[in-house]
């Protein structure tokens, strides 16, 4: 059974149309990019998925239930971490804090207002995980507003893994980085997705980025979908190559 | 913690030596500074922004005020009454305020203080008008003593509610509800997206706010006596907000310092000119320039200097 199902799913804006009745799936363990040419709706889709607007029609489902109408801290609860497309982050904390208050989300007694002594100790030993994971550990201590550009965007990363996320959604992950800090991230989360166990939804135009990192792709043109499937069939698909690619190879 | 337990031995040893009208002064200084304390909750720590916040004293002063005209309940439980009704009513006010964000909920707490005003203006019955309730008894007890009527008995119950208080604010900034606090504070987006539902945690800490802003006016009742609609006003908001940034926000101590640096400075200037207000101002303006980071910053900014 899929993780993620949007069936039908449309927005639109007075007339204009963001979203047209977009259906589509991401099943547990795959890698998918949405990808599509500016203005294609990735970012109306992605505010969708993650609740921050509410659709004009159709349905999301996630693992089997409904959440078309939930709000996003309640669909965060279920297990969907995301990033932004500009980094978030709490920047006059240090990056062991950020991952901390991260993890604490998915704790019972994350309100607790005395004590929490517990509470914080398995949320740090979770974030700091995180940390490691993705080779932040060496600046833990430090606070993440001074942290380097490309280092704050991992963190945003290590804050979303810090959760232990059954669905990870990406806006835009390596965007606003330079050409080499854009090389180190997209390997350093190609090696975090090999290792598996992770199912990701990203939306990104980098094609560079979306063909080194997604096993799976589906493509919006003017709001709707045009191709779904592996990267090499995506990629030699006419329809594709003629709406978006224009001669990339 | 060795800090906290010098300044509550000192506290307690003054009463000794200090000349009468001294202690009206420092009894006083204590009850500010827990109404200061209390706002820097939600200005120091969740960034809410209160222009009302003498909606909170007001509440506590006349709830108190009425429990010791009305009943025969002792002092010592009629003041934490009053701040535990204060605290409900802030759930109300938090739950409209927080609707809306940054400056408009600065302006709806404003709103809503200035509502309170208006009604207290024409609730005769409850809150004596223009009049205000005077005569507000010390009561006795709780078990017939009569020490809490003193002017030194009181002055130790306000100061074991400023403790209290003090204690209880603490352990709450430095707890898991507290750290979700300083995420809304740094970044409210982020901190919903991480799954943590905002506003509830908004409302909670305003609650919190208004239960020790409310113990503070419930002091200032049978403190001083009387309770009358200025304990409502939007100046006293005002001058509790420059309390909390003079004395440092984000710090708890600092405020209950800046409330202190307050009354002295508007004892002292107002035996020379009715305008001290004017020059209370200029050193508004100046801390606010010079050290944003208050009394308590400047204090740990010299202790650091000396140290290097």
């Amino acid at each position: 059974m899929a993780l993620l199902e949007l069936q039908g799913l449309t927005k639109r804006y007075g007339g204009i149309v963001a979203v047209d009745n977009v259906t589509m799936s991401v099943e547990p363990g795959e890698v998918r990019a949405v990808i599509g040419p500016n203005g294609a709706g990735k970012t109306s889709l992605f505010h969708l998925i993650t609740g921050v607007v509410k659709p004009t029609m159709g349905e999301i489902v996630f693992d089997g239930q409904r959440v078309t109408a939930m709000p996003a801290f309640s669909r965060c609860q279920l297990g969907m971490s995301r990033t932004f497309q500009i980094t978030a982050l709490f920047p006059e904390m240090s990056a062991r804090e950020n991952t901390r208050l991260a993890a604490q989300a998915r704790d019972k007694q994350r309100w607790r207002p005395l004590g929490g002594g517990a509470v914080f100790a398995e949320a740090s030993r979770r974030g700091d995980a995180a940390l490691e994971r993705l080779g932040l550990s060496h600046v833990a201590e430090r606070q993440a507003g001074l942290l380097s550009h490309g280092d704050q965007r991992l963190l945003e990363v290590a804050m979303a893994l810090a959760q232990q996320p059954r669905l990870l959604l990406m806006d835009e992950p390596t965007q606003g980085l330079s050409v080499e800090e854009t090389a180190q991230a997209v390997e350093v989360l190609g090696g975090l997705f090999a290792g598996g166990g992770l199912t990701v939804l990203l939306v990104e135009h980098d094609m560079e980025v979306v063909f080194r990192l997604a096993s799976k792709m589906t493509v919006l043109h003017r709001g709707s979908v045009i191709a779904d499937g592996d990267p090499a069939t995506v990629k030699a698909d006419p329809v594709v190559q003629d709406a978006y690619l224009g001669g990339y190879t | 913690m060795r800090m906290t337990l010098a300044v509550a031995v000192l506290l307690a040893l003054l009463p000794l030596g200090l000349p009468p009208y001294a202690m009206t002064l420092l009894t006083e200084a204590l009850i500010m500074g827990l109404f200061a304390m209390s706002l820097d909750l939600m200005v120091g720590y969740a960034r809410l922004i209160s222009f009302g916040h003498a909606a909170a004293y007001g509440l506590g002063a006349y709830t108190c005020g009425n429990i010791l005209l009305h009943t025969d309940i002792p002092l010592p439980l009629a003041v934490p009454m009053a701040g535990v009704f204060s605290g409900f009513i802030g759930i109300g006010i938090a739950w409209v305020c927080t609707q809306a964000t940054g400056v408009s909920f600065s302006m709806l707490t404003l709103a809503l203080a200035q509502l309170l005003y208006a009604v207290a203006f024409k609730w005769t019955s409850v809150t004596g008008a223009s009049d205000g309730l005077a005569g507000i008894p010390r009561r006795p007890g709780p078990f017939g003593t009569t020490y809490f009527s003193t002017k030194i008995g009181f002055y130790y119950l306000t100061m074991a509610c400023l403790f209290g208080s003090f204690l209880f604010a603490r352990a709450l900034v430095r707890s898991p509800f507290g750290a979700v606090l300083r995420g809304i504070r740094e970044n409210e987006a982020k901190t919903l997206s991480l799954g943590y539902n905002t506003r509830l945690y908004k409302i909670a800490v305003v609650a919190a706010s208004y239960i020790l802003g409310g113990l503070a006016g419930a002091l200032y009742a049978p403190f001083a006596g009387f309770a009358n609609t200025e304990l409502l006003f939007w100046l006293l908001s005002g001058q509790v907000l420059i309390m909390v940034i003079v004395g440092g926000t984000g710090t708890l101590v600092g405020p209950i310092l800046g409330a202190a640096f307050f009354l002295l400075v508007q004892q002292q200037l107002s035996t020379y000119t009715d305008s001290w207000a004017l020059f209370f101002g200029v050193i508004f303006i100046a801390f606010v320039l010079f050290a944003p980071e208050g009394i308590l910053g400047l204090a740990r900014r010299r202790r650091s200097v000396r140290s290097h």
